[in-house]
């Protein structure tokens, strides 16, 4: 009998092989048919945002209080709609499709991953439930300037820069003020804001009033550095 | 033989594909020769009764089994070498004389960006045309690139040119590309650069001539100030998404 067996083991080998074959194009046939079955059940089997999150957390960090080396604000805390339209902007080319747009050409691909509104949604308001992190401060500017100037700002960021949904207008008291300044300059020159169809970028484009009354470097970091004052009184509100 | 999977539209696919099937044939041949033997002799010397003969393989008769097939695979090696560096030399080492215009490719975390020559053909000029995700160049006419990196490794990939060339960072370095239809296809990055590697991805379009120099006209920089080139197609979440609200 053990004789036999040892006989057949050439024969064993090719079955063996071909088995494996076999069961190697089945296993790539369930995958297929069961891929086809998820882009149609995408929104059923939407992730939830704290698993989409971790892709964020790359960069924005666990607590999304931001990393400067990579280009990564503090995102933690602000508000659903506008991480909403922000993801938005991404995803339609408003944002991260300028030739200098270094930091939102690497955001626009992040957002392209998400894959459906659901998803965008859930991800945003992971976002927003977060406890608001305070970056810590890198900059230098006159306060008392930057109060005087802030007053335009105030008209849609609300006086203590709480943000208006209504203006579109974010909080800013909780972004790194590096961000803050790379985003004004950004608008002045007309990297961000400036794409044809885009509704709310252009209210802070190079032609807006901002970018008229911010007209030097130092004007933006001193407006910066005012904004920054602002986070005292937005934790007092909270509390 | 490759061009039946995917579109073969650089003057020098064909050579490539050319040499990855003379590899593939000439591997595969040898792939399937050797099993052959392999198998042959599991069954020739399958287990038997009685006391088995013990093989040193240092008699000559046994050897040539290794040393014939050692000398034809090197036979074998001198077509493959002679025809990737042929292919090399054309591909990689040469740039065309007379090129039509060069264009300027940046590799960063996670984009494809470019600079088009605008209409005075010249890069570096006020009329430049920069673009995200978007390279358009003209059928028939040789192209050469400038290839950079704005912060790590990453690799100019398009496959139907069959065309890979890493972008290295502090480096610039030029090749060229004939295209030989028209069309929209992909670019992508084919060297990991991070998280986003997977999703940096672009467009090459590749136009006739005349419809080459209409989006010139409608996209220098001179002329968008009154005349916006359209928001970008691709919009794979509802674009009435910010209309909505």
């Amino acid at each position: 009998m053990a004789f036999q067996e040892k006989r057949t083991a050439p024969a064993a080998a090719f079955g063996s092989a071909l088995g494996l074959v076999l069961v190697a194009q089945l296993l790539f046939a369930v995958a297929a048919v069961a891929q086809d079955g998820q882009a149609q059940d995408r929104d059923a089997e939407a992730a939830s945002g704290a698993e989409l999150f971790q892709l964020c957390a790359q960069c924005h960090g666990e607590d999304g209080g931001g990393n400067k080396l990579y280009l990564a604000p503090a995102i933690a805390g602000l508000d659903e709609w506008y991480v909403e339209m922000q993801l938005n902007e991404f995803r339609n080319g408003y944002r991260g499709l300028h030739f200098d747009d270094i930091g939102g050409m690497r955001m626009r691909p992040m957002a392209m991953t998400l894959r459906s509104e659901t998803e965008l949604k859930n991800v945003a308001a992971y976002v927003a439930q977060m406890p608001k992190t305070s970056p810590a401060k890198t900059l230098e500017g006159d306060v008392d300037n930057g109060k005087q100037l802030y007053v335009l700002c105030g008209a849609c960021h609300g006086q203590q820069a709480e943000g208006m949904e209504a203006q579109k207008a974010p909080a800013l008291t909780h972004l790194d003020d590096w961000y803050l300044v790379e985003q004004l300059m950004k608008f002045k020159l007309g990297i961000r804001g400036t794409r044809p169809g885009d509704p709310y970028g252009v209210l802070m484009g190079p032609n807006s009033p901002m970018a008229l009354t911010l007209k030097t470097d130092q004007s933006v970091r001193d407006v910066v550095a005012y904004i920054l004052t602002l986070r005292a009184a937005d934790h007092a509100a909270a509390k | 033989m490759i061009e039946q999977y995917l579109p073969a539209l650089s003057t020098y696919a064909g050579d490539i594909d050319g040499v990855i099937t003379l590899i593939a044939v000439l591997t595969g041949f040898w792939y399937v020769l050797c099993n052959i033997v392999f198998f042959g002799f599991i069954f020739r010397y399958r287990a038997k009764s009685g006391a088995s003969e013990y093989i040193t393989g240092e008699e000559k008769e046994l050897k040539r089994w290794v040393t014939i097939p050692h000398l034809l695979v090197l036979v074998c090696d001198l077509f493959i070498i002679y025809g990737a560096v042929r292919v090399w030399v054309d591909v990689k080492q040469t740039l065309p004389e007379q090129p039509y215009a060069t264009v300027r490719v940046v590799g960063q975390q996670w984009a494809w960006s470019f600079v088009h020559p605008g209409a005075d053909g010249k890069l570096d000029t006020a009329d430049d045309i920069k673009t995200v995700d978007d390279l358009h160049i003209v059928k028939d006419k040789p192209y050469i690139y400038e290839l950079v990196a704005r912060d790590v490794l990453h690799n100019f990939s398009v496959p139907v040119f069959r065309l890979k060339q890493d972008a290295i960072p502090g480096r610039v370095i030029k090749g060229w590309f004939t295209a030989t239809d028209t069309g929209v296809y992909d670019i992508q990055c084919a060297e990991i650069c991070g998280i986003g590697h997977g999703v940096m991805g672009a467009r090459i379009h590749i136009t006739t001539e005349e419809q080459h120099a209409a989006w010139i006209a409608e996209n220098t920089p001179a002329n968008l100030a009154t005349a916006p080139a359209a928001p970008p197609e691709r919009k794979p979440l509802a674009a009435t998404a910010l209309a909505a609200r």
